[in-house]
This record gives structure tokens, C-alpha cells and sequence, in this order.
């Protein structure tokens, strides 16, 4: 007998009982509906929760760090004998704390080791530096940081009035809009166009006024950003600054305005050999971007091998993530329980038909049906109710999330004047899941029904009337 | 005459409590090739368990089945169904015929069990039904025919995938005289023209005479071996 005509004669059995079956199928319908519901409204939840940090850089991002010079300097020539040493849990002013403490320079040899680590795109050293810039007429320390052009992070990306620095050797700022405000703008678009000079004060010579500052850079400002980066929505883990460069000019302007500290730390630093002769500025920290998150602790791990601290959003994730992991098992637990109820359903229902049927089983056995045919008839009737449960189930519940969503936007979040969320979030995969589940289920219900209709003795079945 | 099927020292005990209960006792018997064979007796003495076990519907306690010269492996579920479907067919008193189903369904189903597939299937069935006499019939269901109609469906159905022994448990039972004979009779067409062997099981003696080639009698589980007899087939 072919598997079609086992669907022919299930099909035509469930109708024969419609009210019955359809029953039976609505209790797989709420069953599904409910776990779906359930599931979606915790994912939903952690969605939600979690896309303050999807927009972040924070996930393919690693913040490395380097020894500090100073450290550098006065470490005596040591053998190298490396255990990567844990450290404490101590935030020093808000400022991200490494893993393990460094026992390296990040220099430039170690920038080469670290891009060189499979998963990593790019490493980017920070450098920032602070010095007098005038613009506007006035003349004001700030803060000045080196920028890759074009940035391949989501930072730099959106403008209140221009654009991104066009080419990484370009004489172009941008600048944030409390640069305009500190500088003195009218308006935030005055400042476009205009120039940013850093001020510079030579070494006092014999002919000339000790009061003769010079320009030694001038820049020119050609956008202002929408939102400072430092501002309440934290970007990544790129620390703020007012003013914006290209990175190589940012480097060369440390390599030839040292602080005087930093120089002598250098030369110390040489002497020992923990910093190579060539290097002319040392970095503490960097930015390196891994190309999958999932990447990320492999990543991690070999920064620690090769004598370097590290920092990501993914640890605070994780923990995230498994909270939200108990979460979503205790709502599909509920919906599972159910499910359960209704293959229960199933179960009573497909014992009655194998109970009615006794006598057409025993006629089907006498003219010469296998076993497995038997089977099969009651297999495709519950995977029916099943499968036609199920999609009924998923689409229930895509109209109950669907109103629910609509309702907690209009009645909750509306009026407390919040943008549009997503209570119930109901990705595909779960549809097809919970659908697949309702089939697996019902096919699981049906089991001993079925054996007990294969078993059926013909010439007891035949006999009665 | 060549043998078609034999049965050697076929025994059946039922267990009913602690008392085991022989319903049937060494039967031996062998039919040969286009034979009309009658088995009678009182209700309990064995007939319709021999049937059963004949037609691999239950199985022997003791003894063997053989047909075509060769024993039935009642223990392969497998090869007794392909035995039910291909090499018998059974016919009841009480038809037995799936009520749902139209009478061309119920012979397209032992058609479909027995791997006919799609217009072959309605053509074969629609022919079946026309050889016994039912052409203008087939799209009716069981509840919509006669007792001798649903009969002759369930000859139909029985004939569907070819079997060359045809067992029939008191098929005219529920008839009136005048359909039981019509019903017999055909039988015995299907012997005579088509080739068929039967073997029914009967209580009316005197019907069964008209219309079969031998009888065996039956009695307490046993094969009466004294007053079985050959018959002279009256041919009509």
C-alpha cells in the first residue's frame, strides 16, 4: 500500500469523526499557541534588554592593554618567566579593568603580533593627547584623539551638520558639539568650514618674546558630530574627546611632542629592553575588532598568552544571557505543560478511534494489510492533528503577540511617551520549532494507541457484531 | 487433481481459566485444484476455527498448513499477510464490508493492499464488480445494498488480488433461500469458468450438497471421516 493511500484512509478517517478530531486539534492549537507565546514574550524580554548592547561596538570589541611606560621603566631586566597573573577587581575612575594585568609593552611589534591572532580584523592603538587649540578666536586646552579613516566601528557615523574625515592623510577634524559650545559657535553649523589650529610654544631663544606661541597644526573642521560620544549613550569603549584627527596625525604629533615624563620613561624603558629602540611612542591600550563575537574568548585568551590585559562587554553578556536563559526555559516549561495536556488529547483521542475501528482493522488484517500499515494509518492521523494543530497554534500565536504588541504600545508605552518595543518577539525559527514539536508530540502520543491497533486479532474482531 | 492445500494434524486448544478447551483435533484434510469443498457441523464443533487457521487469521497449536506444497511460516507476521493478500480470500456471514466505504472502495482497498495503483485500481475493481453481477452498483454503500448485494461485494473484494482458494464462513447465512442459492451458485461459476477452489463453511447441509463437489462433516473438533462424502456436482 502506498503512502498515499495511508494519507487517503487517515484523512477519511478523521473526517469521518470531525467534531472529535477538530477537538483534539484545538487542544494542540492552545497548546502551541501558549508555548509560543510564552517563549516569544521572553525573548522579547531579552531583546529588549539586550539591544542597548547590539548597537554597541561592545561586542566585537576588545580593549588591550598594554603595560604603562612607567612600569616599563622601572622593571629591572627579568627572565621570562610569564604566569599570567589575575587582576583584582578594582575600577580606577570608571575606567575598564583588564583581565590580567600586562606584563607588556603594547608597542608596535606587539600591534603586528595582535593582528596577526586569527578572528582579529583590526588593532588600533589609542592615542589622545591634550594640548591648546584655537578656534573661534579663543584659545583652550582640549582633548584631541586619533581616529581610523575611514572608522570601521559604528562610531564617527552620524552628523549634526557635515561629514567624516574624507582620507586618512588630510588636514580634517571633526569635532563634538560641546567642542562648538566651548569654542563659542552661534550655531553648531558655524563651526563646519572653519579651522582648528593646535598651539605650539618653542623653546624660548634669545631673540625671541617669551610670549610667542606658534601655530603648529592647522586642521580643518568638516563635520560636527550628532552626539557626543561621551555623552549618555555610551558607544564601545572608545573613551571621549572633543576633537577628532586622523590616527597617523595623532601619532606623529606625540612622537614629536613627548611630555617630558613620558620621554625619560621612554629611553628607561629602551635601556631595560622592554621596549624596542625603534619605538618612538609607546601605546597603553588599543582597540581590537573581532569579526564574529563568538570569536571573542579564543581571542582573548591568546592576548593573555602573549602578555597583554584585556576587557569586553561579552563577560557582563554572558551573565546576561544565562539569566535569560532561565527565563525563557521556565515560560516554555508552562507552555510545555501545555502541550503535554494536549497530547494527552491526542492520545485519548487516537485510543477511542483504535477502539471503534477494531472490527475495519480486523477486516483490513483479513484481506491482507501489514502491521505496519495499521501503523502508518494511525501515525498519519495524529501527525495530521498535529501538524494542522501546530500551524494553526503558531499562527494563533502570531496574532496574540501581533495585538498584544500593538495593545502594550498603545496603552503602556505611548502615553509614557517610549518608542515602539517589541513585547513578543517571534522569529521564524521558533515558529518552525514549536510546530515541529506539536508533530513530534503527537506522533510520541499516538505510539500506544497505534500498537495497540496493529495488535488487533482479527478473528476477535470479525467475530463481534 | 493436483493438491492445493492440505492441513496435517491441525490442532487449536483454547485456554479459558486453568481448563484448556480443544476446539479443534488433528484435522487432516487436502483439496485439490477447482474443488468445491463444504465443511458442516454444529455450531462449536471446529468448522469456522479451521477456516480461521486456514485462512491464516489464527494460528494452529498444533500441526501444519500447507499450501501450494508448501507449509505456512506462521510465525513471519510478514509472509501470513502477504498470504492473506495474495493467496486467499475469506468471505463472511456477515459480509464484513467497511459501512464508510462505497462498494467500489472496499474492493479498491484489498486492491490497494495488494499494490494496484491508480486507474488500474478503479478499472479492476469496477471489473470485479461486474463479474458478480453488481456493474450498476458500485458507487452505493454497504447500508444501501441487499444482503446478497453486500455478499457478492465482499466476493468482489475477496477475488480483488487473484487468490486461487476462496474460504467462506457461512456466506449465505444471513440470505434468504432464494439469495443464498443465488450466491452459491455463482460460487460455483467461479469454480467451473474461472478456476477457483473453495472451501465454505456451512450448517445447511442439503444447500451445500446442491452446489458442492464433496463435504466434510465435523464434529467435537474432529474430522468425521464416516460421513464425509464425495458429491456429484449437479451442474445447472
Amino acid at each position: 500500500m502506498s503512502l498515499l493511500d495511508i494519507c487517503w484512509l487517515a484523512l477519511r478517517n478523521l473526517r469521518q469523526s470531525k467534531l472529535r478530531a477538530s477537538l483534539t486539534t484545538s487542544g494542540v492549537v492552545i497548546g502551541v499557541a501558549v508555548i509560543i507565546s510564552m517563549i516569544s514574550f521572553g525573548l522579547g524580554l531579552q531583546r529588549d534588554a539586550l539591544s542597548r548592547f547590539q548597537n554597541l561596538d561592545g561586542l566585537s570589541e576588545i580593549h588591550v592593554f598594554g603595560s604603562t611606560l612607567f612600569s616599563l621603566a622601572a622593571k629591572q631586566q627579568q627572565g621570562n618567566s610569564r604566569t599570567p597573573q589575575a587582576a583584582t577587581q578594582q575600577t580606577a575612575g570608571g575606567e575598564f579593568v583588564p583581565d590580567y594585568i600586562p606584563e607588556r609593552a603594547l608597542d608596535d611589534r606587539a600591534l603586528e603580533e595582535i593582528a596577526q591572532i586569527p578572528g582579529v580584523v583590526y588593532v588600533k592603538p589609542h592615542i589622545n593627547f591634550s594640548a591648546y587649540a584655537r578656534a573661534n578666536n579663543r584659545t583652550i586646552m582640549d582633548t584631541f584623539r586619533g581616529a581610523p579613516v575611514p572608522d570601521p566601528s559604528s562610531r564617527l557615523k552620524s552628523y549634526a551638520v557635515g561629514r567624516m574625515i574624507n582620507s586618512p592623510d588630510v588636514d580634517e577634524v571633526v569635532v563634538t558639539q560641546s567642542f562648538v559650545r566651548r569654542f563659542g559657535y552661534a550655531k553648531t553649523a558655524d563651526a563646519v568650514g572653519q579651522t582648528v589650529e593646535i598651539m605650539d610654544a618653542p623653546e624660548a631663544k634669545d631673540d625671541a618674546k617669551p610670549d610667542d606661541l606658534v601655530v603648529a597644526r592647522t586642521y580643518r573642521i568638516v563635520g560636527v558630530l550628532a552626539e557626543d560620544p561621551g555623552g549618555n549613550r555610551f558607544r564601545g569603549l572608545a573613551a571621549p574627546s572633543n576633537i577628532y584627527l586622523p590616527l597617523d596625525a595623532a601619532r606623529s604629533w606625540k612622537e614629536e611632542h613627548p611630555d617630558p615624563l613620558s620621554r625619560v620613561a621612554l629611553r628607561l624603558a629602551q635601556k631595560n629592553g622592554t621596549v624596542s629602540r625603534s619605538q618612538s611612542v609607546a601605546f597603553t591600550s588599543a582597540v581590537v575588532r573581532v569579526n564574529d563575537p563568538v570569536q571573542m574568548q579564543a581571542v582573548r585568551t591568546r592576548l593573555s598568552q602573549l602578555g597583554f590585559g584585556s576587557f569586553s562587554f561579552v563577560d557582563e553578556f554572558k551573565q546576561i544571557r544565562s539569566i535569560f536563559l532561565i527565563i525563557n526555559s521556565a515560560l516554555a516549561l508552562l507552555g510545555g505543560i501545555s502541550l503535554l495536556v494536549a497530547s494527552l488529547g491526542i492520545t485519548n483521542t487516537m485510543l477511542m478511534s483504535a477502539f471503534e475501528r477494531t472490527r475495519e482493522i480486523g477486516i483490513m488484517k483479513a484481506i491482507g494489510a501489514e502491521e505496519w500499515e495499521i501503523k502508518q494509518i494511525f501515525f498519519v492521523e495524529a501527525s495530521v492533528i498535529g501538524l494542522v494543530g501546530g500551524i494553526l497554534g503558531a499562527l494563533l500565536a502570531w496574532g496574540v503577540d501581533a495585538l498584544a504588541n500593538r495593545l502594550a504600545y498603545r496603552f503602556i508605552l505611548q502615553p509614557q511617551g517610549v518608542e515602539y518595543l517589541e513585547f513578543f518577539h517571534l522569529p521564524p525559527a521558533l515558529w518552525i520549532c514549536a510546530v515541529a514539536l506539536a508533530l513530534f508530540v503527537s506522533m510520541l502520543a499516538a505510539f500506544y494507541p497505534t500498537a495497540r491497533a496493529a495488535r488487533v486479532d482479527p478473528v476477535t474482531a470479525l467475530r463481534h457484531d | 487433481m493436483q493438491t492445493l492445500l492440505e492441513t496435517q494434524k491441525v490442532s487449536k486448544l483454547y485456554r479459558m481459566g486453568r481448563v484448556e478447551v480443544p476446539a479443534l483435533v488433528d484435522a487432516s484434510l487436502s483439496i485439490g485444484e477447482q474443488e468445491f469443498v463444504t465443511i458442516s457441523g454444529t455450531s462449536g464443533s471446529g468448522k469456522s476455527t479451521l477456516l480461521n487457521i486456514v485462512g491464516g487469521l489464527d494460528h494452529p497449536s498444533a500441526g501444519e498448513v500447507i499450501f501450494e506444497g508448501r507449509p505456512l511460516v506462521l510465525a513471519n507476521k510478514k509472509k501470513m499477510a502477504q498470504y492473506r493478500r495474495f493467496s486467499v480470500g475469506m468471505i463472511f456471514q456477515n459480509f464484513n464490508l467497511i459501512p464508510s466505504m462505497t462498494a467500489i472502495d472496499n474492493v479498491a482497498l484489498a486492491l490497494a493492499f495488494g499494490g494496484v495503483r491508480g486507474s488500474e485500481r478503479r478499472r479492476r475493481a469496477n471489473e470485479l464488480l461486474t463479474r458478480v453481477g453488481l456493474k450498476e452498483r458500485v458507487d452505493h454503500r454497504p447500508a444501501e445494498l441487499s444482503g446478497g448485494e453486500q455478499q457478492r461485494v465482499a466476493i468482489a473484494r475477496a477475488l480483488a488480488n487473484r487468490p486461487r482458494l476462496l474460504l467462506a464462513d457461512e456466506p449465505s447465512g444471513n440470505l434468504d433461500s432464494t439469495r443464498a442459492e443465488d450466491i452459491l451458485s455463482l460460487l460455483r461459476d467461479m469454480v467451473q469458468q474461472d478456476g477457483l477452489t473453495v472451501l465454505m463453511v456451512t450448517h445447511d447441509r442439503e444447500l451445500g450438497a446442491r452446489f458442492a463437489t464433496r463435504n466434510i462433516s465435523m464434529k467435537d473438533g474432529r474430522i468425521d471421516h464416516e460421513s464425509t462424502r464425495h458429491l456429484l456436482a449437479r451442474s445447472a
